[in-house]
């Protein structure tokens, strides 16, 4: 069973996000915030990391910086969930480290098959 | 000479004096001269006439030898005062009988030798020599000597007299003269105190007084014709001088107020970018408000559907449906006003991708089949054979034709729509035509009008039959133009319409124009100069020509210029340099210029210099979000330019320390630090 990890500080959206990637056969640890996203992602490898980028304190863009930025976690992908519509923040993500991304509210059906890709993607390498 | 520089006054007095008494004397002394040279003759004669007498009366007393005779004729000499010696002389030349007033003896001075008749002057006297006849017989000679008393005397007195005669005339002359002398030099004075009071009083209104018509007159008059000629001109000048300074203090004036209406306008200015910027803010805040519990509502209805499905209680599925059906809708009104919002506020950026136009078209049918299918139409496509591939914003692209079709959709009942794709070319460049054709209710010339004004749906009714906000072909009229594309509609009232959008095959941005990626090895990228950084200005931007004109245009403005082609080079500059302030460009290769600035303000070496950034991309928020001072939009307005690098310079040189960092206050337009902390701040609010 595959395993995602959920940095997501929204409670609803987490509870939601993770049932619902449940219910498709992945197993979910959630984190709330970006420390705790850091810590599990070291001590769990995940096989992918989906990352809010409106956190508290360490916001979504820093965790990946530092994600990336070590060597343990480095071949994890990281798809970034972003609110902000903004144009730049497909640049900001693809620029901060991240694999893809989306923007939130999350169509379920384009967020699971951007999954699978990343996830086929990193099976093939 | 002392003359010269004698007053013409005592010039004049002297002159008359010196001419008038010249001529006196000379006159006086001709006079003299003559009077005692007639009178010198007059008194030879008279000796003469003496000696005739005396030799007449010794002739016989000579004749007969008789001495004491000829004594006592001489001595008849007494009586003449002058005549100091009378002698007698026989004719072999010796003395017969004598005569010397006050004294017996000889005198030396007797002549030796006896002369003929005749008289002469010898010594101060004058002396005679006579002869004395009987009978026509020379019988002797007779010698006179006159001392000429009465002539010197007579020569004295009148020497007195003249002199006494001239110095009386003298004065008189004096007195003539110096009263006489003011006809000319009164004038003269007068003409040179008024000369004087002018060049004095530089008043030019005083005149001359004119006193007589002689050349002094004349003078006199063109001195005051001068002067009333000076006198229009300086009237004339202080006339000009005045209205030149009233027009100095009015264009000082206008100046002032021109400089009081420019920072009002300044002022305006920043205040609208400002609430420009809150209500960006406020949208974006806005939509994030609402698109979270959105995101719930959806994500848990479709969880709960599938939920529902599978637990095999259909009846549930189509409510369930509805609750999604409806948030999406949501969302998409949500998304459509935020879309504007960008759009308005200049942030919609596009971004370019070569894409098959077949492609997206089918995309679009296949999506917009359900809502053909719910009013009964069916979607044609005709896609042309020499259209495939295009350069454009795809997700605009897609934006467009959904709008279109879903209108096309919505506003036919029964009908068809159909979708023609196809090349046009132009003069100047190629096109792609897309046309949507329905056979729906079609549009009035008058609602024609403000099809593509936002907000304006054909008309209200039309809201509450067929729902949506009116935004839509605001929306793709927006994007349209961003594309640099044109739309139109053909329709009549109940006859259907048809949209016709142009977009380029190529479509440009300014960024695609401009920016040329060249590796930044070829360029000289930096220059060796790297030590006065206080007067320094770093340029980073991939693009050599704007290196160049920006490096142009400060180095006009006494910065020196350091340029680096890319983030990494433009980062080690910084660290080497130190750089009064940096501008910063955001499209470039590899390093971007949001990762260059975020890696600036993350280094507390590097984070107090001020960083301009100066971009074709439009995002002033995350600019200033991620810390830099200003935020300027290629092509670059160089005023705007110059006044902040100077505002840069003016703050740095009065009140840096290399430790201080600069005061918030004069950072740009708006603190930097302190919006920043906001931002940070609200967004740990929201989430």
């Amino acid at each position: 069973m595959q395993k995602i990890l959920l940095v997501e500080d929204n409670e609803m959206n987490r509870d939601m996000l993770s049932r619902r990637l449940q219910r498709r056969g992945y197993s979910v640890v959630n984190a709330e915030d970006g420390e705790k996203g850091l810590l599990l992602a070291r001590s769990e490898t995940p096989d992918l990391i989906l990352m809010d980028i409106s956190l508290p304190a360490m916001d979504g863009w820093e965790v990946t910086r530092l994600l990336k930025a070590n060597p343990s976690t480095r071949h994890i992908p990281i798809i970034a969930l972003t609110a902000h519509a903004m144009v730049s923040d497909r640049e900001k993500a693809i620029g901060a480290g991240c694999d893809e991304y989306d923007t939130k509210p999350v169509d379920f059906g384009r967020l699971s098959e951007k999954i699978e890709n990343l996830l086929l993607e990193k099976k093939l390498s | 000479m002392i003359l010269q520089n004698l007053s013409i006054k005592r010039k004049l007095t002297l002159i008359t004096m010196l001419t008038s008494s010249l001529a006196l004397i000379l006159s006086s002394v001709s006079f003299l001269i003559y009077d005692l040279v007639s009178f010198r003759h007059l008194l030879t004669q008279d000796l003469m006439t003496q000696a005739e007498i005396i030799g007449y009366n010794s002739a016989g007393a000579l004749e007969f030898k008789d001495e004491a005779a000829a004594t006592a004729t001489l001595s008849a000499l007494t009586a003449k005062e002058d005549i100091v010696t009378a002698v007698l002389y026989r004719p072999d030349g010796k003395i017969f009988a004598h005569y010397f007033r006050g004294s017996t003896t000889l005198p030396s001075y007797l002549p030796s030798r006896l002369q003929e008749r005749g008289y002469r002057y010898a010594g101060g006297y004058l002396e005679v020599f006579h002869d004395v006849t009987l009978n026509g017989e020379h019988v002797g000679t007779l010698f006179l000597q006159s001392n000429m008393r009465q002539w010197s005397m007579r020569a004295r007195r009148y020497a007195s007299i003249l002199i006494v005669f001239v110095l009386i005339s003298g004065l008189f002359a004096f007195f003539v003269s110096s009263r006489l002398q003011g006809l000319i030099s009164n004038p003269i004075l007068h003409l040179e105190d008024t000369m004087r009071m002018v060049s004095t009083n530089k008043n030019y209104a005083v005149r001359a007084v004119k006193s007589y018509g002689d050349e002094i007159g004349r003078l006199i008059d063109g001195f005051n014709t001068m002067l009333s000629e000076i006198q229009q001109r300086d009237t004339a000048l202080q006339s000009t001088n005045g209205e030149l300074k009233t027009r100095t203090q009015e264009l000082e004036e206008e100046i002032f107020h021109r400089k009081q209406t420019q920072e009002e306008l300044l002022n305006a200015k920043h205040a609208a970018e400002e609430a420009n910027r809150a209500k960006s803010t406020f949208l974006a805040n806005m939509s994030h408000e609402l698109r979270t519990p959105l995101n719930a509502i959806i994500g848990y209805s479709e969880m709960l559907e599938e939920e529902t499905r599978d637990s095999g209680k259909i009846e549930n599925v189509q409510d369930l449906r509805k609750i999604q059906a409806s948030g999406k809708h949501l969302l998409s009104l949500i998304n459509d006003v935020l879309d504007l919002s960008k759009i308005e506020a200049g942030k919609m950026v596009l971004h370019l991708e070569t894409f098959e136009v077949s492609q997206v078209i089918e995309e679009m049918v296949t999506t917009l089949q359900p809502a053909a299918a719910k009013n009964g139409n069916s979607i044609h496509v005709h896609l042309a054979d020499n259209v495939n591939m295009m350069r454009a914003d795809i997700t605009k692209v897609r934006q467009i034709l959904f709008n279109l079709l879903s209108n096309a959709c919505k506003f036919t009942d029964h009908g068809t729509v159909s979708v023609n794709v196809e090349e046009i070319k132009t003069e100047d460049r190629d096109w792609i035509q897309f046309q949507v054709r329905d056979t729906g209710i079609g549009i009035s010339a008058k609602q024609k009008e403000n099809l593509f004004q936002e907000f304006a749906q054909a008309d209200a009714s039309i809201a509450r039959k067929y729902g949506g906000t009116g935004l839509g072909l605001a929306i793709t009229h927006r994007f349209v133009q961003l594309m640099k594309g044109c739309i139109w509609v053909e329709s009549e009232p109940g006859q259907g319409a048809v949209f016709t959008v142009r977009l380029p095959a190529q479509v440009v941005t300014e960024t695609t124009e401009s920016a040329q990626p060249e590796s930044a090895g070829k360029v000289p990228a930096a220059s060796s100069e790297t030590k006065t950084g206080l007067e320094t200005i770093l340029v980073i931007d991939d693009d050599p020509s704007v290196r160049d004109l920006m490096t142009r245009f400060l180095t006009k403005l006494d910065f020196h210029v350091v340029a680096a082609a890319n983030g990494e080079e433009g980062l080690r500059l910084a660290r080497q340099v130190r750089p009064l302030l940096i501008t910063l460009d955001v499209v470039m290769p590899d390093c971007d210029g949001w990762t260059v600035l975020n890696r600036l303000k993350s280094d507390s070496k590097l984070a107090k210099i001020p960083v301009i950034m100066v971009t074709v991309v439009d995002n002033e928020a995350m600019g200033l979000d991620l810390g830099a001072a200003n935020y300027l939009i290629k092509p670059v307005d160089r005023d705007r330019l110059a006044v902040l690098v100077e505002k840069h310079r003016v703050t740095r040189s009065s009140t840096i320390t290399d430790d201080n960092p600069l005061p918030l206050s004069y950072v740009g337009d708006r603190p930097a630090g302190s919006k920043t902390a906001g931002t940070r701040a609200s967004r740990t609010r929201r989430n």
